[in-house]
């Protein structure tokens, strides 16, 4: 009876901590969001004048990519001219020359991770209430997320074997929940420029 | 007639013996009983203790990481109480802090930036070895009493920017030192509280936390001890 007694305390703990609890899932779609930004630290900003942007955007799905232009990529595209030329650049058509173009790209990548289990056969190992639970698993995830980038265009490097070579002079990746929410577009690319001050001309 | 009174008054002797004596043996057996050493001094007993415990951080993993005081821990305690005024015994246990910030841009090594809500938490189960000096016999009400503690803690240090995580697990040497008290409810009996304040602390060195995890752990519990 004693040794039942202690046996049920240790159970209760046990249950207490296996519940894995996820420490963001309160978490609203705008909190969720990251802004990833980084830039060529070599590039001279003030140096560009003009700018265009990609008329359509790049979907890459794993390992296949094609070019889409749905309204959400529209009004994504939209929002990239209206913060550059509130940096203080001059949009200009692509065959105008522009100094520096930039593309967009909804990204998702589906991959099996294999996670480690730090715990599963230290407590299978006390109370043996666990076995079966394998210390490692494997299990499927998708993420989807959006990628800026800016090339530079007037520092073409013409020699390349294939045509023209453009540095990425900068690139933001916008990940975290609600980015296919059409209400949430101009707030996301307003973020990601609005964080890399280095790209104004003013 | 007269075989019968002999016999009666034989009876009606014995009656009066036996109700002389035996109560006169039950009172003089009574105190003798009550004086024997209880079992807890006399032998090598057990005790196991569930503790509730808040947890306040302190040192740099406070002024870097968390500095938030986490009410998410438990404890699992077996113990050999022995004759003198030494106990050891094992104490599994579950910490839990987590810390969240406003929305902020910050600097990575790589020169790039990321803005973000952070939730910040750490994890640990520590498994330690444990030996107690108690100040007081053991069927006094009040019993004080000194720990040191060591042993290993498994951690999971994970850095959430939105819902990006950024994780390490490894297993670390944990250690403590303690005071607390023993509280008895009733005289020889089973049952106990159990208040502690300990401070331990844990080496670990990722990103954040680059000298260890340490916090002053308040707990308060209830005991059970058997022979």
């Amino acid at each position: 009876m004693l040794r039942k007694a202690s046996f049920l305390i240790i159970s209760a703990m046990i249950w207490l901590t296996s519940c894995s609890n996820d420490p963001v899932n309160d978490l609203s779609d705008l909190d969720s969001q990251v802004f990833i930004t980084n830039r060529d630290k070599s590039a001279n900003f003030k140096s560009f004048k003009t700018f265009s942007v990609s008329d359509s955007v790049t979907v890459v799905q794993d390992n296949r990519s094609g070019t889409a232009l749905t309204s959400l990529d529209k009004d994504l595209l939209s929002r990239i001219i209206t913060n550059m030329q509130n940096l203080g650049y001059t949009y200009v058509a692509l065959d105008k020359k522009p100094d520096v173009g930039l593309t967009a790209a909804r990204i998702t990548n589906t991959y099996q991770d294999v996670a480690y289990n730090p715990y599963s056969s230290y407590w299978g190992g006390f109370y043996g209430g666990f076995y079966g639970y394998p210390n490692y698993y494997v299990y499927e995830t998708s993420e989807s997320y959006w990628s800026i980038s800016m090339l530079d265009i007037k520092n073409a490097d013409t020699t390349a074997a294939n045509g023209k070579k453009f540095n990425v002079i900068w690139d933001a990746q916008i990940r975290g929940g609600g980015l296919a929410n059409p209400d949430y577009i101009d707030e996301m690319v307003d973020s990601a420029f609005g964080q890399s001050t280095y790209l104004s001309l003013k | 007639m007269v075989p019968i009174d002999i016999k009666m008054k034989k009876l009606i002797i014995a009656a009066l013996l036996f109700a002389g004596i035996l109560p006169a043996f039950a009172q003089e057996q009574a105190p003798k009983l009550y004086t024997l050493p209880s079992p807890y001094d006399r032998y090598t007993h057990y005790q196991v203790t569930a503790r509730y415990t808040a947890a306040i951080p302190v040192g740099s993993f406070s002024n870097n990481y968390i500095d938030k005081t986490s009410f998410e821990n438990y404890s699992i305690a077996l113990e050999w109480v022995f004759q003198n005024s030494f106990s050891v015994g094992g104490e599994l246990g579950y910490s839990f802090f987590k810390k969240r910030l406003p929305r902020a841009t910050y600097q990575q090594s790589d020169g790039s930036e990321i803005s973000a809500i952070q939730t910040r938490t750490l994890t640990q189960y520590p498994i330690q070895a444990f030996v107690n000096y108690s100040f007081a016999p053991k069927n006094a009400t009040v019993q004080p009493y000194v720990q040191l503690s060591a042993g290993a803690s498994v951690l999971d240090y994970t850095l959430y920017y939105g819902i990006l995580a950024d994780q390490q697990q490894k297993i670390r040497p944990t250690y403590g030192i303690g005071v607390g008290s023993k509280f008895l409810f009733k005289k020889d009996g089973n049952f106990g509280a159990d208040i502690r304040v300990k401070y331990q602390g844990t080496s670990f060195d990722y990103e954040y936390v680059d000298k260890g995890v340490s916090a002053i752990n308040a707990s308060v519990g209830l005991f059970y001890r058997w022979w």
